[in-house]
């Protein structure tokens, strides 16, 4: 990939950015135009309070958290892939879903209401899961990808069949709570989900940059990686814990929102390149981009009703994926 | 530049090296020899600081290896060894360009002098002109070529290389081997190739089932007694009458000679 190839790329994409941010927010029930959103935003006084209101408070934070968690998924998916050495490797690599899931069903069905919030409990239900894969894993020094891979899929598949153990003899109403939470919204989001993302997420991606070298040179094999002075076990340890912690926020705040930490790195190294810098700061900004326009079509589509996210980032993703797979090698 | 003292090496209760000894002087090219399960690659991930020995001391540049950090080692010592693809498609100059890493600090961008140093390593290896193309297009005498020219970009003051011209044909073995002795680096090379050895190096370490055999100039290490000894085939050793080099020809029973 040329250099002039990768700031088309970018350019290109950060325009476009901008311009769905833009018209993201005039996008809902209320009728707002382009305009009334840039008087809103440089505080011109000829705006109603009430969409202020609705731009301040409800459409704003939403975007953000959008332009976050697309960013920090689709980051962490690309960082995953490299450190492992796996191209399928995805956020929710360690169980981290399905320990979302059970944390949020022990709070929703188990514990006495309002106890716990669900979002704290699927915060703590997924580092639980991350703590089981690290306890298995830390012996080896990390040295062992596969193995690491293969605990993430086994206590996936534990936490899933306790949560559904649990779901099956919950009464309906609780269940179903649960399971469209975990089909993953950003309705739920506020100025708050804000301030917890957007350090995490800069946090992760400013490491992954700085370990961009290390990242690229994981990508021949690990003992090449050594040779140039890359220490495998600590780097892959330092960046599978970052990784974790973002993707556990970001689970926290929206549910599971599938496909876009596995499909949006093999679209940017296509368009952008394959060297981490490149894919990083790329998936930034293509995973942001998706996630707006995802969220729009989840809004917008039906009337008066909300599509969870993750069944439009499955659909979608799958059907593209499938797409440039069929054309070329990715 | 390289000094190895009474250097044993031992996985569990199963000796793969015992009581090495030798040293590496600047300028000099030494191949380590002998047959699969000697101990070659063992003693060459011993010296990259990948092994610790049980006993013994190596010394580079007159310190302990163990006294190198890792960064500070890969600035030291450069590795060839048989790369595997990348995983996705990376490009000759982006390959190259990771021998920068261990001189680079975590936010620190690459320098025009950087790249153009990138570039000259390539040159050197003769992928002028490759600088875009993807790894996978190339054959295999290029990519051994690249991991030279990434090597070369690590500045190093040792060059380590492991089975340099396995799966290689004939013209790309004479091509790596003569490309890597005139770069003008200390060299320890495990060889296979006999002939390859003692036509390239300077000096030859004999190994067999981790025991150091003979330790000298090809002259004094390739004798058919030894050899017979450590590979189990009667052999000739005659000077070549043009190149004044010693060839190697080893005789199964099952061949007889014609005459």
């Amino acid at each position: 990939m040329l250099k002039r190839h990768y700031s088309l790329a970018m350019s290109v994409a950060l325009l476009l950015l901008l311009f769905s941010m833009l018209l993201s927010l005039t996008l809902g029930s209320a009728s707002l135009t382009l305009a009334d959103i840039v008087s809103v935003l440089f505080g011109r006084p000829s705006v109603s309070p009430l969409a202020e209101t609705i731009v301040w408070q409800i459409r704003l934070p939403r975007l953000v958290c959008a332009v976050l968690v697309g960013a920090g998924l689709a980051v962490s998916g690309a960082v995953l892939q490299n450190a492992s050495r796996n191209p399928l490797a995805d956020p929710y690599l360690f169980g981290l879903m399905a320990g979302a899931g059970l944390g949020a069903t022990l709070v929703s069905v188990v514990l006495p209401p309002q106890l716990i919030s669900l979002a704290l409990g699927a915060f703590a239900g997924a580092l639980f899961a991350v703590a089981l894969v690290f306890a298995v894993c830390a012996g080896q020094h990390w040295r062992k990808v596969e193995i690491t891979l293969l605990a993430g899929v086994a206590v996936s598949f534990m936490l899933s069949a306790i949560s559904s153990f649990i779901l099956y003899f919950a009464e309906p109403f609780a269940a179903n709570r649960v399971i469209f939470w975990l089909m993953g919204s950003l309705n739920r989001t506020d100025w708050y989900s804000v301030m917890l993302l957007a350090p995490v997420v800069v946090l992760v991606l400013l490491l992954a940059l700085a370990l961009r070298r290390q990242l690229d040179a994981l990508l021949l094999s690990d003992e090449s990686a050594r040779t140039l002075g890359v220490n495998t076990g600590r780097l892959r340890l330092i960046l599978l814990l970052a990784t974790a912690l973002l993707t556990a926020c970001i689970v926290s705040q929206c549910g599971g929102i599938a496909f876009v930490g596995l499909m949006i790195p093999h679209i940017v190294r296509h368009f952008f390149g394959v060297t981490s810098a490149r894919l990083l700061l790329g998936c930034a900004v293509v995973g942001a981009l998706f996630m707006i326009w995802v969220d729009n079509l989840a809004r917008t589509v039906l009337p008066q009703q909300e599509i969870p996210l993750g069944v439009i980032t499955s659909l979608v993703g799958s059907v593209f994926f499938l797409l440039i797979m069929r054309r070329q090698r990715l | 530049m390289l000094e190895l003292s009474a250097v044993c090496l031992r996985f569990g209760a199963k000796q793969v090296l015992h009581n090495i000894s030798f040293s590496l002087q600047k300028g000099e090219f030494i191949g380590i020899i002998g047959p699969n399960g000697a101990g070659k690659s063992s003693l060459l991930r011993l010296i990259q600081g990948a092994l610790s020995a049980q006993s013994g001391q190596i010394l580079l540049k007159q310190r302990q290896l163990s006294s190198f950090a890792t960064a500070e080692l890969a600035r030291t010592l450069a590795v060839v060894s048989q790369t595997a693809a990348p995983l996705f498609a990376l490009t000759v100059e982006q390959v190259a360009s990771m021998g920068l890493l261990p001189h680079k600090s975590w936010f620190e961008l690459n320098s025009s002098y950087d790249s153009a140093q990138v570039r000259l390593a390539l040159q050197k290896v003769g992928l002028a002109g490759k600088y875009s193309d993807v790894v996978d297009t190339l054959s295999g005498g290029e990519i051994q070529r690249l991991y030279i020219a990434r090597a070369l970009v690590q500045q190093p003051s040792l060059l380590l290389l492991d089975e340099p011209t396995n799966h290689l044909d004939v013209q790309y073995q004479h091509q790596i081997l003569q490309l890597v002795k005139a770069l003008g680096i200390p060299l320890l090379a495990c060889l296979h190739d006999l002939n390859l050895a003692a036509m390239y190096c300077d000096k030859l370490l004999l190994l067999n089932q981790g025991e150091q055999v003979a330790f000298g100039s090809p002259a004094e290490v390739l004798q058919p007694q030894l050899m017979q000894q450590v590979f189990g085939l009667p052999c000739e050793i005659a000077l070549h009458p043009r190149l004044h080099k010693l060839q190697v020809t080893f005789m199964p029973a099952s061949l007889e000679p014609v005459c």
